[in-house]
């Protein structure tokens, strides 16, 4: 038991010490998932609205297609972007392999569903007689539209967080297209597998608890955004 | 000119087959405040969404302001305002939910006339212009509602069961602002309402509603 004593008394000496290699990967980890999120919102948002707004035909067969890659395993995106990124795959000439951008672009299409997902289902649930009371307040058709998205802005909020949450924690997709390169590419969750394999415990358990602060940082915001929402 | 604003002809309504609304022939006078008294199901909001033009009728012909409408566009809808009998108030703070419809018009001196609105449905706005939307209760929700429609100050206001949810004196408040508004803007009024002495008192003409068609 005495080693797992000392991997938390050194694990915060790694944290309060500064030590470089630790805070390389939670820094790298940081950049990496603000890029993802931000990518993942930035398409999946606007499509999101669209899915759950309008009507049209094959849209039950879209929602079922976006709510079953909600449960795509993030080896099989790592082994996908691998594929296209590798120098034999369609985007090999772009040197993504083994670099940030090339794991956010993973990642990104692991927070994708997360986000259309709940935001369609965000507009669908928004309350029927909002549009009525724009029309009758004298919006036109774009202000209704940015109305409305305003209106499910906690929604929103809320896949962000969802979305963030299950990016910040995955590593198949680092490990795979990032190769996990020291002062690079690694990142908490690919460390925390090396150092823990290693038997090196203390750096595993530092990442580790930073890693919870960050996941219980992302559940304590949306429990308030939920109650937010549901208002 | 005439001093008709509204003229409905053989209007019909038609939900999943099923005929909710059938008038042959219903003027609305400028200036005018209208009650629109029946039981439930008997066609009234019907009438209403048809009068906001939310929704187009099944047959027949409106005519506004003795022109035909086929389709209402933003400019026409802008004129014609409808408080529903559970209204939906907007995820931000009273203030801006009485706004929402200035700002939407661009209009100028905003915050002065969100506080006239609001002190004319009787809600202080030093208390409750930053309140959210969240903390309201549902008489005070309904006088929001009515305070955004009146700010807008729209040519026709269509109140449906307005005093629903309110006290006695709420509801002797909105009575005023409603004759007030009359007075003051010439607002054509059409209100209504299961308070069969309170629209007795606050229309000029009562029109009884009764499976869909008009009892005068």
């Amino acid at each position: 038991m005495d080693f797992i004593a000392n991997g938390f008394l050194h694990a915060f000496v790694l944290l309060f010490g500064g030590d470089p290699e630790t805070y390389s990967a939670i820094f790298t980890t940081l950049a990496v998932s603000t890029v993802s999120i931000s990518i993942s919102l930035i398409i999946g948002a606007p499509l999101g609205f669209l899915l759950g707004y309008h009507n049209f035909r094959g849209k039950k067969f879209l929602r079922t297609f976006v709510d079953s890659m909600l449960s795509f395993p993030t080896v099989v995106i790592g082994l996908l972007v691998y594929a296209f990124l590798s120098r034999r795959g369609p985007l090999g000439e772009m040197g993504l392999l083994f670099t940030i951008p090339g794991i956010a672009i993973g990642q990104a299409l692991l927070g994708l569903p997360i986000v259309i997902a709940m935001m369609a289902t965000a507009v669908e649930a928004l309350d029927q007689r909002l549009k009525n009371t724009l029309l009758t307040l004298g919006a036109a058709h774009s202000q209704i539209l940015r109305t409305t998205l305003w209106e499910a802005r906690y929604s929103l909020a809320l896949a962000a967080a969802a979305a963030y949450g299950r990016i910040v924690s995955e590593i198949g997709i680092s490990m795979m297209v990032g190769g996990n390169i020291k002062w690079h590419t690694r990142t908490i969750t690919t460390a925390i597998a090396l150092e823990t394999g290693k038997g090196e415990f203390s750096m595993g358990i530092a990442l580790g608890m930073v890693l919870m602060i960050i996941a219980f940082a992302v559940n304590f915001s949306m429990s308030g955004i939920k109650k937010r929402a549901g208002q | 000119m005439s001093d008709v604003l509204y003229r409905l002809s053989n209007v019909t309504q038609c939900y999943g087959g099923k005929t909710v609304l059938d008038v042959s022939d219903f003027s609305i006078s400028k200036g005018a405040i209208v009650g629109l008294a029946g039981h439930n199901g008997s066609g009234k909001s019907t009438m209403m969404r048809i009068l906001a033009f939310l929704e187009s009728p099944a047959s027949g012909e409106i005519f506004y302001d003795g022109k035909r409408v086929d389709v209402a566009n933003t400019d026409l809808r802008r004129e014609v305002s409808l408080l529903t009998q559970e209204p939906y108030l907007l995820k931000r703070t009273v203030g801006r939910n009485v706004a929402y419809g200035l700002e939407l018009r661009g209009a100028d001196n905003i915050e002065s006339t969100v506080r006239d609105s609001l002190n004319m449905v009787g809600l202080d706005p030093d208390l409750f212009m930053s309140r959210q939307w969240y903390e309201l209760s549902g008489g005070e929700a309904q006088r929001v509602a009515f305070a955004a429609r009146l700010a807008i100050n729209p040519r026709v206001l269509l109140l449906d069961e307005p005093t629903a949810s309110l006290d006695r004196e709420s509801t002797l408040l909105i009575r005023e602002a409603a004759a007030k508004v009359r007075d003051k803007c010439g607002t054509t009024l059409v209100i209504v309402s299961h308070d069969q002495s309170w629209l007795e008192e606050v229309s000029d003409v009562i029109c009884r509603f009764s499976m869909g068609t008009i009892k005068q």
